[in-house]
């Protein structure tokens, strides 16, 4: 009982924390785009915002996928290490609960959006799933790698193997590092991979026929996958975090390199992320795996 | 005790009752069905549980049967699949010129069953392995068209008389058709033998890579209501035929130590590999929900393929616990295509939309089901694709790992066309105010399998403990359960407490949505349509081609192996006709060519030695 009170507190730890940096990242961006930006708790503003607003309904699926997505989502992020020893459940922080109970949420959302009826959502949602099919192969062979490697698939276990038996696996799989970063931007929803958001392009994908609460609690869900996602990154790759200073300090990293990234480059076309994902990030991945796992050369 | 003599013929005797109950009324045939798989899975399932099954036999002559804990497990899950599909039978029994034949077959399918999975006697087994599949071949044609029913036969028998074949090799060895003696005793190129054969058997019937072809032609042209047993019990004969080739003849190649594998077994496992990814690139691509699903049931085969090459004590269990899976989901799926057909008359996904608003609860079933099937928590699929993954990442089989994990991403693609396209979407005009949902007698059995579901995937102890005694019996370890939470050798999986953290957080989620002001319901049309002014709900339903960027890319290659059967078809027949032309004809210039060609042979014959 105490754990899941715990795992609800670190659900809302990462929303407000994620939506706390996400709104300095807007400032980070006008910054690159030579503006001010707004205040860094603008999106605690849209969001509350929102939550009072007025809002329409499209039937009983609309609002049952929703409920869904934000369920799952707090779900998944219950099981999320903050460091190395806090985390609600210890034992059972499986690497992938988080790749497929997050699933849950996102297809809340792609059913709700989809049972809205417009066809500009379903399109979103198909870029969604497609993008999802680019990235994910390629992380999930470095995971493979580092799972062998470690022997283990506890996040907090992996992380802890990584301060010492070996490297920070970014340093220790240089090739997997990398990878591992481009699919973080994929899930992530960041340029030259953010096709399925779009912004101006099919009037903001899945989420056109959203307003009010159901908007708000899509953007909760969109800030806590956020945080899970970088948290998983953390882990797996920078060596986790010992305290909560060094995880406050890695995420904030992690998440502004991404952004900063994001907001010089252009935008891919659907098939251009899938050619991508499955020409470069998959060989390297695919090279890396063998020569860690075949050949047992480790950095 | 029951006899598993005494079931066979009693389940030959109902078949018969069924075809006479038909004469005298349509429904009173089907009905015989429904009680008597009932009373035949609960049979198997209550004694065979206890241990009290009773082998002996003393009426059939020649016939040996013998205890084995997998064949217990696949007869347990395939009759519990053939009683449920039974409910479906009374409301399809008008739609077919012989509904009486359908009955009495559809209980003989259930004597192959039997036969199969309880014999002692290779030679028995392959009588009823064939027993099966010829009843099935007349069950298939019952459908939309009799070509698929020909190919289904067409490969079946293939993998029929590669079974023979590895029978009499094996008998040959052993001297005798026991079915232990004869997996035992086979060694050296003669196990190799076997093997290959055992596997074109199980390939053939699990429709693996590259004979594959018939799986969705028969699946999507099946009668509506006979697709979920194909594709949830009797696909899973294949499986069966595998546990038997991969895990107990000893094939001994070449061990590649890198992966800790016999090289037979790692080319089965590519070939399972290749089976998910073109599983899930076909589904992705199909128009008719049941021929995606079809597909699926295909890539679904790789896994349990690949799960049962590793030969692992992980492997099996999750390869085992596949089979129970993605049985029930892929069971559930087809009964709700099936309701849907049966209530709108179409499975295409391109001619319906918005079902759920009429038909809630089988949207319901249908959703569990492809959650279980794209293997997300908490549904049976997470539990059965987390033990195949640790196996795969266990081995460090990287190619292989690619396609299981492209298949269980591109699993959630074309789970999701249905759900979006048939139910989801616009609600079409013409289907408005003529359909309902499903009768009740039809949503009973969907309701058990998603309960079911649900309960493989938050409580798996129950069925993994049982799939445990298979893999004890096989010859690995068994798998570490305690209190729910299942320990493997790199990694916890605790699957009750991700059901319960699902479960806190959607309340969670629920509380919010509640709190905050009540939503004004609007209309499905009245949606943001950047200014346009659409008034027909067809223009504003997207199911076509939904993932048209993705197929770009590869439909360019997706008909290679058809067009090989068809180059193979074609060069046997140009072959024929070479013969026909030279041997079969009554052309007075090949008659003069042949005395030419005789005339010089006995010339020329004793210069040429």
């Amino acid at each position: 009982m105490l754990n899941i009170l715990a795992g609800i507190g670190i659900a809302f730890f990462g929303f407000v924390l994620q939506t706390s940096v996400a709104g300095f990242n807007r400032k980070v961006t006008g910054r690159i785009q030579k503006r001010y930006g707004p205040v860094w708790y603008q999106e605690f503003r849209d969001i509350f915002k929102l939550f009072t607003k007025r809002s329409v309904t499209h039937g009983w699926i609309f609002d049952f996928g929703v409920i869904m997505a934000v369920g799952g989502i707090i779900g998944t992020a219950m099981f999320v290490p903050l460091t190395t020893h806090t985390l609600a459940f210890a034992g059972y922080d499986n690497f992938f609960i988080y790749v497929y109970l997050i699933a849950v949420g996102m297809l809340g959302m792609a059913m709700s959006a989809s049972g809205s009826g417009n066809p500009l959502a379903s399109i979103g949602v198909m870029r969604a799933l497609t993008t999802m099919l680019a990235y994910e192969v390629p992380f999930m062979i470095i995971a493979l790698t580092i799972i062998n490697l470690t022997g283990t698939s506890s996040l907090t276990e992996i992380a802890l193997a990584q301060q010492g038996q070996f490297n920070w696996f970014a340093i220790a799989l240089p090739l997997g590092g990398i990878v591992g970063f481009m699919s973080l931007m994929g899930m992530l929803g960041k340029k030259p991979f953010e096709t399925y958001i779009a912004p101006a392009e099919i009037a903001s994908g899945p989420m056109v026929e959203y307003g009010g609460k159901q908007l708000g609690m899509l953007l909760v869900m969109h800030e806590i996958t956020v945080f899970i996602e970088v948290t998983l990154f953390m882990f797996l790759f920078l060596g986790g975090a010992g305290s909560i200073i060094v995880f406050l300090i890695k995420y904030v990293l992690i998440y502004t390199f991404a952004n900063m990234i994001s907001s010089v480059n252009g935008r891919m076309k659907i098939d251009q992320v899938v050619l991508f994902f499955y020409k470069w990030p998959l060989i390297m991945a695919v090279t890396q795996a063998i020569i860690a796992i075949y050949i047992g050369w480790v950095i | 005790m029951a006899s598993i003599e005494l079931l066979i013929l009693f389940t030959l005797f109902a078949g018969i009752l069924a075809f006479f109950a038909s004469m005298i009324r349509d429904i009173l045939g089907p009905v015989v069905t429904i009680l008597a798989s009932l009373f035949i899975f609960i049979s198997i399932a209550y004694f065979g549980y206890n241990g009290e099954l009773d082998m002996s036999t003393s009426i059939i002559p020649f016939v040996t049967f013998g205890f084995s804990y997998a064949g217990l497990f696949f007869a347990i899950i395939v009759t519990f699949i053939y009683s449920m599909v039974s409910f479906y039978n009374p409301f399809f029994a008008k739609k077919y010129k012989s509904p009486s034949v359908y009955s009495m077959f559809y209980l003989f399918n259930l004597v192959g069953i039997i036969g199969v999975f309880f014999t002692s006697n290779f030679l028995v087994l392959f009588f009823f392995f064939e027993f099966l599949v010829w009843t099935s071949f007349f069950l298939i044609s019952f459908g939309k068209s009799r070509k698929a029913a020909i190919s289904y036969f067409g490969f079946s028998s293939v993998g029929g008389f590669a079974l023979l074949y590895a029978i009499f090799i094996m008998h040959n060895a052993a001297g005798t058709f026991d079915i232990n003696t004869g997996l035992a005793v086979v060694s050296g190129t003669d196990a190799i033998l076997v093997f290959i054969l055992f596997m074109i058997s199980a390939f053939s019937k699990l429709g693996a890579f590259p004979l594959h072809i018939w799986l969705p032609f028969a699946h999507g042209n099946a009668p509506h209501h006979f697709s979920p047993v194909l594709s949830g019990a009797l696909v899973k004969l294949g499986a069966f035929v595998g546990v038997m080739g991969l895990l107990r003849v000893s094939v001994n190649t070449y061990q590649i130590d890198a992966i800790g594998l016999d090289l037979a077994h790692y080319i089965i496992a590519i070939l399972g590999a290749l089976t998910i990814v073109f599983g899930t690139l076909m589904a992705i691509r199909q128009d008719d929900a049941k021929k995606l699903l079809a597909y699926s049931s295909m890539s679904h085969g790789g896994y349990i393929l690949v799960a049962l090459t590793l030969g692992t004590s992980l492997g099996i269990a999750g390869g085992l616990y596949h089979v129970v899976a993605h049985g029930f989901s892929s069971a559930a799926a087809f009964l709700a295509i099936a309701a849907v057909s049966k209530q709108t008359g179409t499975t295409k996904m391109s001619e319906l939309g918005g079902m759920i608003h009429k038909m809630p609860v089988t949207y319901i079933v249908y959703l569990i089901a492809i959650i279980s099937m794209a293997g997300i928590p908490p549904m049976g699929g997470f539990v059965s694709k987390w033990l195949i993954f640790q196996a795969v990442i266990d081995q460090g089989l990287i190619f292989v790992a690619i396609a299981v994990f492209f298949g269980s991403i591109g699993s959630f693609l074309y789970v999701f066309r249905p759900l979006a396209a048939l139910f989801l979407g616009q609600e079409l005009p013409r289907y408005k105010g003529k359909i309902k949902e499903a009768p009740y007698f039809m949503m009973l059995p969907m309701v058990i399998f998603s309960v079911l579901i649900i309960y493989t995937g938050v409580f798996p102890e129950f069925f993994l403990d049982f799939i445990n005694n298979i893999v004890v019996e096989v010859g690995a370890a068994p798998i570490t359960l305690s209190n729910g939470v299942i320990y493997i050798l790199n990694g916890t999986l605790y699957p009750s407490l991700i059901a319960a953290a699902f479960a806190v957080g959607v309340v969670i989620a629920l509380i919010i949505f509640l709190v905050f002001p009540k939503s004004r319901k609007v209309d499905l049309m009245d949606t943001y349509t950047s200014a346009e002014f659409i008034y027909t709900e067809e223009l504003l339903h997207y199911s076509n081609n939904f993932y048209a960027p993705l197929e770009r890319l590869y439909e360019k290659y997706i008909n290679i192996m058809e067009n090989f059967y068809i180059g193979v078809s074609k060069k046997v027949n140009q072959l024929g006709r070479v013969f026909r032309y030279y041997f079969f004809t009554n052309k007075p210039e090949i008659t003069v060519f042949w005395i030419i060609i005789l005339m010089m042979a006995l010339l020329l014959g004793g210069d040429l030695l």
